[in-house]
């Protein structure tokens, strides 16, 4: 692999400790699997590994590439596949996620989050990661008073899809 | 009606935005609004309502659980052994690794649709890369839809590829240092000597613009999907060729047998990460779903090159050549074959009005 020829910055190892339970917290909350999230939260280090990102930039860098790389993966929806496949075990131990949503709830707000506009899928992750409302614009390209709007939409469009499902 | 008679009574009611700000950060909401709020009954419910959907949502995006920090450093130490102390990385190796990235397909492929001027036998041999050679089928229309990324930032051709004949394989060597292949054995039906055309490197370079990105998005009716930090303004530069071309017997425009060697293609970008790249340039308006959904196959090694076939003209499947991965694209009107692998960096290509087994062996041949 070429990889092992690749350099990498020398605060990684620094920054991964610092940052990386907040990387895979973000993958998560798209993902509703903490496994699934793990893997994301690798891609996004080496990922990381490889840029000049300034150091104080590094947390919102990296929570918004682990919100873009873990929506990609649940759009494309091969890890989720692959792993179901490899791993039929993750049935009996399911995720602690488990305990606060069911696994049919959680597959529906996947659903959900897939089909929400890029923008309001990151800006209500990140949010919900804790960023706060400026962090949020900044990572986005988003004016801060737009924040509250667009992450109020997910929320909206959320919220229909899962009542819509419930009652159906 | 009496909320209503409230409402016509207030100058200003707050948007949705500030109400859900003033569920988990009420700080940043100025104190009119929230006077304003307080004392409104209809923004009160808007409030609530905001309250409840920000409740239900942190519930659903739930993920609880615990990090394990030292066994994911080993894991991620494991997966990637490079010394982790090492310095800042050197232009070679990035260069060496976004070789490989799709990415650099992609610009390739525009740089030859865009007219680099290159000879016919010579197009399509700068759209190949190291390592291994894999077809993604487009439709024709898709290739003339693939995004002109002039519309996502400024190319320039820096230098073109000057191709031009020269008078035998010893001139080639020499303005290519490239090794010239020899034909061991003509395939029936070609014969003579074949004619020999060079061309020098061309060099292009693409800088990545958020707000060329964001007026195409608005002229193709879509929205632009949010930019990856540190993209806008980001450059990336390809540098393809020397390549040579032998060709034997050209008529009505189709060459006997085409014998193509060439350098492949290198890339290196100013800094952002190439999945962030790839993903992004993915997700542009323009670019087929199917397309879309193929080239973002490539992504699990990184070692694979889509090298788009119009689907309604040509079919490839693969091969071998002497132990290298190889792809052969057939015309499907059986007018041309062509076989192409890569190995140490360097494309080899053999084509012709010729059968599979005939192309194949030509290149089986090659000293």
């Amino acid at each position: 692999m070429t990889r092992s020829r690749d350099a990498v910055r020398p605060d990684l190892e620094q920054v991964f400790r610092a940052d990386y339970p907040r990387v895979v917290a973000v993958a998560a909350r798209v993902l509703g699997s903490r496994d699934e999230a793990e893997d994301v939260a690798q891609e996004v280090f080496i990922g990381f590994g490889r840029t000049s990102v300034p150091a104080d930039e590094a947390s919102r860098w990296l929570s918004v590439a682990a919100a873009h790389t873990a929506l990609n993966h649940l759009r494309s929806g091969r890890r989720r596949a692959a792993r179901e496949q490899a791993a039929p075990t993750d049935h009996v131990t399911p995720d602690v996620a488990d305990d606060v949503v069911t696994r049919d709830e959680r597959s529906r707000v996947r659903a959900a989050l897939a089909r929400l506009p890029r923008t309001q899928a990151v800006a209500l992750v990140l949010r919900h990661s804790g960023l706060s409302y400026a962090d949020v614009a900044a990572a986005l390209d988003l004016s801060p008073g737009s924040v509250g709007t667009t992450v109020r939409r997910a929320e909206a469009a959320l919220r229909k899809e899962l009542i819509r499902h419930a009652s159906a | 009606m009496r909320l209503l008679e409230h409402r016509s009574a207030q100058r200003h009611h707050p948007g949705d935005g500030v109400l859900r700000r003033l569920v988990d950060e009420p700080a940043g909401v100025p104190d009119a609004d929230r006077a304003h709020v307080a004392g409104c009954p209809a923004c009160l419910a808007g409030l609530a309502e905001a309250r409840a959907d920000a409740a239900a949502t942190a519930t659903a995006l739930s993920a609880e659980g615990s990090t394990d920090v030292d066994l994911a450093w080993r894991r991620f130490s494991a997966a990637a052994p490079a010394p982790v102390h090492a310095v800042a990385p050197a232009p070679a190796r990035r260069r060496h690794r976004l070789m490989r990235s799709p990415l650099v397909a992609a610009v390739g492929v525009v740089v030859v649709l865009g007219g680099a001027g290159a000879a016919a036998a010579g197009d399509w041999l700068q759209i190949f890369r190291t390592e291994q050679v894999a077809p993604v089928q487009v439709q024709t229309a898709d290739l003339v839809s693939l995004p002109d990324l002039s519309d996502y930032g400024d190319l320039q051709v820096v230098s073109e590829p000057d191709v031009h004949p020269v008078a035998d394989a010893a001139a080639a060597e020499q303005e290519t240092g490239l090794d010239v292949p020899e034909v061991a054995t003509l395939p029936a039906g070609v014969t003579g000597d074949p004619q020999y055309l060079v061309g020098g490197q061309v060099v292009a370079e693409f800088t990545f613009s958020a707000a060329k990105a964001a007026q195409a998005a608005a002229a193709a009716g879509e929205p632009l999907p949010p930019m990856p930090a540190g993209l806008d303004g980001s450059r990336f530069r390809l540098v393809a060729g020397p390549g040579v071309a032998a060709t034997w017997g050209e008529s009505h425009g189709i060459p006997a047998l085409v014998v193509g060697r060439a350098q492949a293609p290198t890339a290196f970008s100013s800094g952002v990460p190439f999945d962030t790249a790839r993903d992004y340039l993915l997700s542009l308006p323009g670019l087929p779903d199917d397309l879309a959904a193929q080239l973002r196959t490539f992504a699990g090694d990184g070692s694979t090159l889509p090298l788009p076939i119009p689907a309604q003209f040509a079919t490839s499947s693969s091969t071998q050549v002497d132990g290298h991965p190889a792809t052969v694209v057939a015309t499907r009107d059986g007018s041309v074959t062509g076989v192409v692998w890569v190995s140490d960096g360097v494309v080899t290509a053999v084509a012709g009005s010729l059968t599979e087994d005939e192309v194949v062996g030509v290149a089986e041949g090659l000293r």
